[in-house]
């Protein structure tokens, strides 16, 4: 159905180009991005699941049977 | 174990100084997800393992059409991909993003949606598939009500995370829920594109695409629902419950961003790799190929980043059945992801395409990766909710070494068996022959093989019925904790308590979950568009072939029993342009000769042979008693019988809706086709019948193996009745859409 639609485009040739070119911009961009986050960021960020998450309830917390 | 996150009462973070706000994260949710994980898990495994006893033992299906190989697969792959190990990401993105927002979900309601409504997909798929209403496209096998469904709830999902992405109180977006965004985005995506399909009747429908076309598309889906449903999702999982168990930071953040773009732009790329060698333009398999093979930065940079985020906390490995579990989980992920680019390299994938090899590969994920990491978090999150300890950490490890033994004796099998079939279908004698002609020899060469992964099968599950019991236990022994009193500060009123002045400074993105969310999603796009698009505009690709024709209406009914029955779970309908299945099976195929194939049924397991060239191969009768009883005509064949296709009534009164929806679709049925098609199809059924007799066997047009016949029949045939269109030197193949022969 679609091909019935569609008709040819020109300068396929151009989309492999336009690929690489794609990956490098964005590996790039991503790595520029991230070695320019400060130190202070960067740790504060990866701290994040270690904060107490603002949890406020003291349980009991039972033993183990073992 | 560690101490449950609620006896916590300090954070390594300064305290919030803005107007504090008090809350309760949602466990009930959690917990329900925690609950169908289980059950779930069960249920595939189980599936599994029958599918499994039935390549030793056919008679394991009990003579159940509903419960043969061909329906069975499907059932055992969407139970265990989206049934076990779907809840088992709902269970770990719900916990952890209330968590990492500070905030309840956007809606208890749409939470709801969400878990009833995908529980009741998975249902339906384990009443429809069982039944064999299928769309028999890999991992996508609903129909198109439930796929309705399926886009419904995942949108009910979307919303929710989204909403409680923008509600949250913490500022900064941790990298774990950057791989929830990519992942509910993207599954949207995959989901929507491939699952386009005409319905002819309520549980019938065609896919829009055809052949080639359908093909890709179909694997640029089933690629990336492994890397969208499969890893993005645990990834994000990893980086939030390894840090929590370790009780120690990321190794390095910077590493997991570059991490987060570099996998999923890189990603969407490689669905050709399960194209190779077949009838797909070469440009997109090496297009395939090439980006499969940078996919092992991004996945090894993620790998280690876990395993050293337990650098100095080694000694917790030990005595943390939960660390064990995870650290086998990211070893097993950085396995699969070495092995999987390796797989992509074309020399590798002649060898190792259509044999058990894959299987291995895949087990190697879905059990190490995913089934482990989900334990791990299981075992995590059940103490916590129910505000107590492991009931047996004794039983856990016992689970976590059965689980390890079982993986192995599955996957160190099915490599053996996959290599040696491998290698056979290739063995030439010095004269230049097939040295295993007879593709059942390299059958039964493996059978042994297939044996031990029952038994791996069945220790696996062994362990998760342990590890259901210590849960259970668990529970019994704790309070569950419905709603998890919480309190912080909305960072709108919250002073920064880093600087962070520079022009690349996180503000510009990641604090601003919509834009992170477009970004990711056009990274993910652009792969897809590139590859596929020019699949359809450019006619070049898919070369067409004067003397194909449209299949004829009994023809076309015999197909959708070949659906219906999972054929293509174990036959391929893609010879691979190699001397030795030249040899074995005749001409290569061609891109041309599946213009008219809604959907394309290449298939991606020789469990049996090839049966693109099957049609005028056997005399009609062979096929059936071949049916009734395949060891009739090949003994110690391990398909299984088929004795129900004699005595159905082949189902004639949606014939007109189903040629309806394959002309909307695209395939050139005349005007009016629809009033002679019966007609037309009790003539060629009648001709079946008496080609049966000239062999023996009595039976009357009306039945489901006389459609099957027509339909194997015309398999592969159309090409010979035009010899113009096939090149008559290999070299000149690619004007037929073909390739060059490789040697073997």
């Amino acid at each position: 159905m679609i091909t019935n639609v569609l008709t040819a485009i020109g300068g396929v040739g151009v989309y492999g180009v336009i690929s690489i070119c794609l990956f490098f911009v964005v590996f790039s961009g991503a790595l520029i991005w991230a070695l320019s986050q400060k130190k202070s960021f960067l740790t504060a960020m990866g701290d994040l699941p270690l904060s107490d998450e603002g949890v406020i309830t003291e349980t009991k917390g039972e033993q183990n049977h073992e | 174990m560690n101490p449950p996150d609620a006896t916590k009462t300090t954070s390594a973070r300064p305290r919030p100084t803005g107007v504090i706000e008090s809350f309760a994260y949602d466990n009930r949710i959690v917990r329900a997800f925690a609950i169908a994980t289980v059950i779930w898990a069960i249920v595939g495994m189980s599936a599994g393992l029958l599918a499994a006893i039935q390549l030793f033992f056919p008679e394991a299906n009990l003579n159940l059409q509903f419960v043969t190989f061909g329906r069975l697969r499907p059932l055992h792959t969407n139970a265990v991909i989206f049934a076990f190990i779907g809840n088992g990401m709902f269970m770990g993105v719900y916990y952890s993003l209330q968590r990492l927002c500070k905030a309840r979900m956007f809606s208890d309601a749409l939470s709801w949606i969400n878990f009833w409504g995908w529980n009741a997909i998975i249902v339906a798929a384990a009443i429809t598939l069982p039944l064999g209403i299928t769309t028999s496209k890999e991992y996508a096998e609903l129909e198109w009500p439930i796929d309705i469904a399926i886009a419904l709830i995942w949108v009910a999902f979307t919303i929710n995370l989204l909403g409680t992405i923008v509600k949250r109180r913490e500022k900064h977006i941790y990298v774990a829920i950057w791989f929830y965004i990519a992942t509910a985005l993207t599954v949207a995506v995959l989901h929507i594109v491939n699952s386009l399909e005409v319905p002819a009747t309520m549980w019938k429908s065609y896919s829009i695409y055809a052949g080639v076309q359908d093909a890709l598309v179909q694997w640029w889906y089933g690629h990336n629902a492994v890397a969208f449903f499969l890893t993005t999702p645990f990834l994000g999982l990893m980086y939030y419950f390894l840090p929590k168990a370790a009780d120690r930071p990321v190794f390095s953040y910077r590493l997991s961003i570059i991490h987060f773009w570099a996998l999923i732009f890189v990603y969407i790329w490689a669905g050709p790799h399960h194209l190779l060698f077949t009838a797909l333009p070469d440009w997109a398999q090496s297009l395939g190929m090439v980006f499969s093979l940078m996919l092992i930065a991004p996945s090894w940079g993620g790998m280690l980043n876990g395993l050293l985020t337990l650098r100095g906390a080694w000694d917790k490995v030990r005595q943390d059945p939960m660390l064990k579990f995870m650290v086998v989980a990211v070893t097993a992920y950085g396995m699969a992801t070495l092995e999987g680019p390796m797989l992509a390299i074309k020399s590798v994938n002649s060898l190792s395409h259509y044999t058990d090899w894959t299987i291995a590969h895949v087990h190697t994920g879905a059990l190490g990766w995913n089934g482990f990491i989900t334990f791990s978090m299981l075992y995590y999150l059940i103490p916590r909710l129910y505000q107590t300890k492991l009931w047996s950490v004794k039983l856990a490890n016992y689970h976590f070494w059965i689980a390890l033994l079982g993986m192995m004796f599955y996957v160190v099998p099915m490599y053996a068996s996959g290599i040696t079939q491998g290698l056979m279908w290739k063995q030439f004698t010095a004269d230049g022959f097939l040295q295993y002609p007879n593709f059942l020899e390299t059958v039964l060469q493996i059978v042994p093989m297939h044996r031990l992964r029952a038994v791996g099968g069945s220790l696996y599950i062994f362990g998760t019925l342990l590890m259901a019991f210590n849960l259970w236990k668990t529970a019994g022994i704790g309070v569950f904790l419905p709603d998890q009193a919480a309190q912080a500060a909305s960072w709108r009123t919250q002073q920064e308590h880093h600087e962070d002045k520079g022009p690349w400074g996180h503000r510009a993105l990641e604090g601003k979950p919509m834009l992170l969310a477009v970004l990711a999603l056009v990274a993910v796009l652009i792969g897809g568009i590139i590859e596929i698009v020019p699949m359809f505009l450019i006619k070049e690709n898919v070369p067409t072939i004067a003397s194909v024709k449209p299949y004829t209406a009994l023809e076309v009914l015999g197909r959708d029993i070949y659906i219906r029955e999972g054929c293509l779970g174990c036959h391929s309908q893609m010879v691979r342009p190699f001397r030795s299945e030249t040899e074995r099976y005749g001409e290569y195929s061609k891109a041309g000769e599946f213009v008219y194939d809604h959907p394309f049924l290449w298939g991606s397991k020789r469990t049996g042979p090839d049966l693109h060239r099957v049609g005028g191969k056997y005399p009609d009768a062979w096929h059936y008693n071949h049916m009734d009883d395949p060891r009739s005509v090949s003994p110690g064949s391990i398909m299984p019988r088929y004795p129900w296709l004699l005595t159905q009534t082949l189902e004639t009164n949606s014939l007109p809706a189903r040629i309806g929806a394959l002309r909307k679709v695209g395939v050139p049925y005349p005007a009016g086709y629809e009033n002679t098609a019966l007609a037309e199809l009790q003539t060629q059924a009648a001709k079946v019948v008496t080609n049966l007799k000239v062999g023996s066997v009595t039976t009357t047009p009306d039945k489901d193996i006389v459609a099957l016949i027509a339909y194997l029949q015309r398999l592969g045939i159309d090409i010979k009745a035009n010899p113009a269109a096939t090149p008559a030197t290999p070299t000149k193949t690619a004007q037929a859409g073909g390739q060059p022969i490789a040697t073997n």
